[in-house]
């Protein structure tokens, strides 16, 4: 029985609950040495599988095609190119964002993979596919081994 | 011919799809099923097991939502499984129910599917939002329209396609959808319509996305033998198939689906298909963004890499066209509870191939179809072959 008319969900008979739940994730053996080159040095690092000839960004333990460990570690730089990119317009709440934000996946030259992440100190018109763009890294005292140690991406000079 | 057993279809039944609706997830999983059995004949007690399809439990707001439905599915003392792999769910739900059959263990399987977004309150985009990896992507806020908006437009660029070129898939699929009696959002509207919509997530914009809904669907499988006793008419399932990509779809190109490419073929060999666009006579491709029937056209290898927009443009796709692509609206037009929709389509097969799509019934003698859905992080995909 639709109940389209009703446009409030308050105004249906209704039981309101919640599933609350919080997580506490560990980064893992991988994840954990990525997110400390990234904290410590400013590198992004990948992981090479020798089998396959793959370097894996983000790094990972073990390889998906081969099943191998990968122990060798790879600096791939911090310069990428946007693979593809949006313009969100709207919040998770369909809201109009005051600016609108470039994301964008960025791929690293000789490496399987990428980061997705924010395209900043640009406008939307001047990003195109294929331009080369920069990580910006916070200053180290306020990185936290996370991926917004990354600020974000901007066009390479 | 993989599995032992040939395995028909012999009933199929479905809600309405709409924004909300009163019915529990049960009741709906319940109206479901109920007009199945009625459409084949038989009865709850007919069936010996049940398959079970439904998406994250975050939708309906009950962890272990397969048990919380199974009365609604008639799973009561039944051999039960719920399966789930996101969007394509309701394409691989059948898939289950199939190899429950063709493995000769069950001579008849009751395949439900059902959501119901609208318990996830204010908006299901919060389920999704838990989607993505919790270290690399969810700290970036990340959105699920944002995701297909990249993968939009890497589509687009790889191609060299318009806007206007994907637009006129929502124009025909809601249009399709105004002789649905189930459909949420059948609608006249012109590809000007689709441009000048609220912009979301560049390239996505409002009327290139299907809508949150609830429903369910439902479909009666048995063994020959238990065909040949209760219908002239089966439907049978000819081609399965079904792949996973790398779940970093960062390592993905994104222009191309390979795995609805590779499931499509695991489909068509089973099927003995060798040219699909001669010998598929009408699909049903998982439309939950315009753009999308395109690029799973092209995985589906119904046409040529880069070329649904011209056969979309020329006409080709139109019910009355060579290649009749989502001739019930698709989820664009009928509505997208996720595993539902799915489920969906291949009830819309069923009827196109046995004459029974009233309003929606293409012409010719449709012989072949195929419905195939999508899912996960962009990575999944499930193809079902049906033939009469």
């Amino acid at each position: 029985m639709s109940l389209d008319k009703i446009t409030n969900p308050m105004h249906v008979r209704h039981w309101l609950g919640d599933m609350e739940a919080d997580y506490i994730y560990t980064l893992g053996v991988a994840g954990e040495r990525f997110f400390k080159e990234i904290k410590e040095n400013g590198k992004i690092m990948g992981a090479k599988c020798p089998r396959c000839n793959i370097i894996y960004v983000p790094p990972r333990m073990y390889c998906e095609k081969c099943f191998a460990k990968l122990e060798g570690w790879v600096d791939v730089g911090t310069r990428g190119v946007v693979h593809t990119f949006t313009v969100a317009k709207i919040d998770v709440d369909g809201k109009k964002l005051q600016k609108p934000e470039i994301y964008a996946l960025i791929k690293f030259e000789g490496a399987c993979g990428g980061l997705i992440h924010k395209i900043g100190e640009t406008t939307p018109e001047k990003v195109k596919i294929g331009m080369k763009v920069d990580a910006v890294f916070k200053p180290s005292f306020e990185r936290k081994a996370s991926i917004n140690d990354i600020k974000h991406f901007k066009p390479a000079e | 011919m993989f599995g032992k057993k040939r395995v028909a279809i012999v009933g199929a039944g479905l809600t309405l799809f709409r924004r909300r609706l009163k019915e529990t997830g049960k009741e709906l999983s319940y109206e479901a099923s109920k007009m199945a059995l009625d459409a084949a004949g038989m009865e709850l007690g007919d069936m010996q097991s049940v398959v079970m399809g439904t998406a994250p439990d975050a939708f309906d707001g009950v962890h272990m939502k397969g048990e919380y439905l199974a009365d609604g599915a008639g799973a009561y003392r039944k051999p039960y499984t719920r399966v789930f792999v996101g969007g394509g769910t309701g394409v691989f739900t059948p898939l289950a129910g199939w190899w429950h059959v063709a493995s000769g263990q069950f001579d008849s399987c009751l395949v439900v599917a059902e959501e119901k977004m609208s318990s996830c309150y204010p908006h299901p985009q919060f389920a999704f939002t838990t989607i993505f990896d919790p270290i690399l992507e969810r700290p970036l806020g990340m959105n699920l329209i944002w995701i297909f908006a990249l993968e939009m437009h890497r589509y687009m660029h790889k191609h060299g396609i318009k806007k206007e070129d994907i637009a006129r898939v929502s124009v025909k699929n809601k249009g399709n959808a105004l002789d649905h009696p189930c459909a949420q959002l059948g609608a006249k509207i012109t590809v000007e319509d689709v441009l000048n919509s609220e912009i979301m997530a560049w390239p996505v914009q409002r009327l290139d996305v299907s809508p949150t809904s609830d429903g369910a669907s439902a479909l009666v499988l048995v063994s020959e033998d238990v065909a040949k006793e209760v219908t002239d008419n089966p439907v049978w399932i000819d081609g399965a198939g079904w792949c996973i990509d790398s779940t970093h779809w960062t390592n993905r190109d994104l222009y191309y689906p390979d795995y609805v490419e590779c499931a499509a073929r695991m489909a068509y060999k089973m099927a003995g298909i060798k040219n699909p666009p001669k010998e598929i006579d009408v699909a049903e491709p998982y439309d939950p963004f315009d753009y999308k029937e395109l690029h799973h056209m092209e995985g589906l290898l119904l046409c040529k890499k880069g070329e649904a927009a011209k056969l979309t443009a020329e006409g080709v796709t139109q019910r009355d066209g060579d290649l009749p692509i989502n001739p019930s609206g698709g989820l664009l037009g009928v509505g997208n509870p996720i595993a539902a929709a799915g489920l969906m389509k291949v009830c819309e097969i069923f009827w196109q191939l046995r004459g029974e799509a009233g309003k929606r019934q293409i012409p010719g003698d449709p012989r072949t179809g195929l419905a195939q859905a999508w899912g996960d992080l962009m990575q999944y995909g499930s193809v079902i072959v049906l033939r009469r």
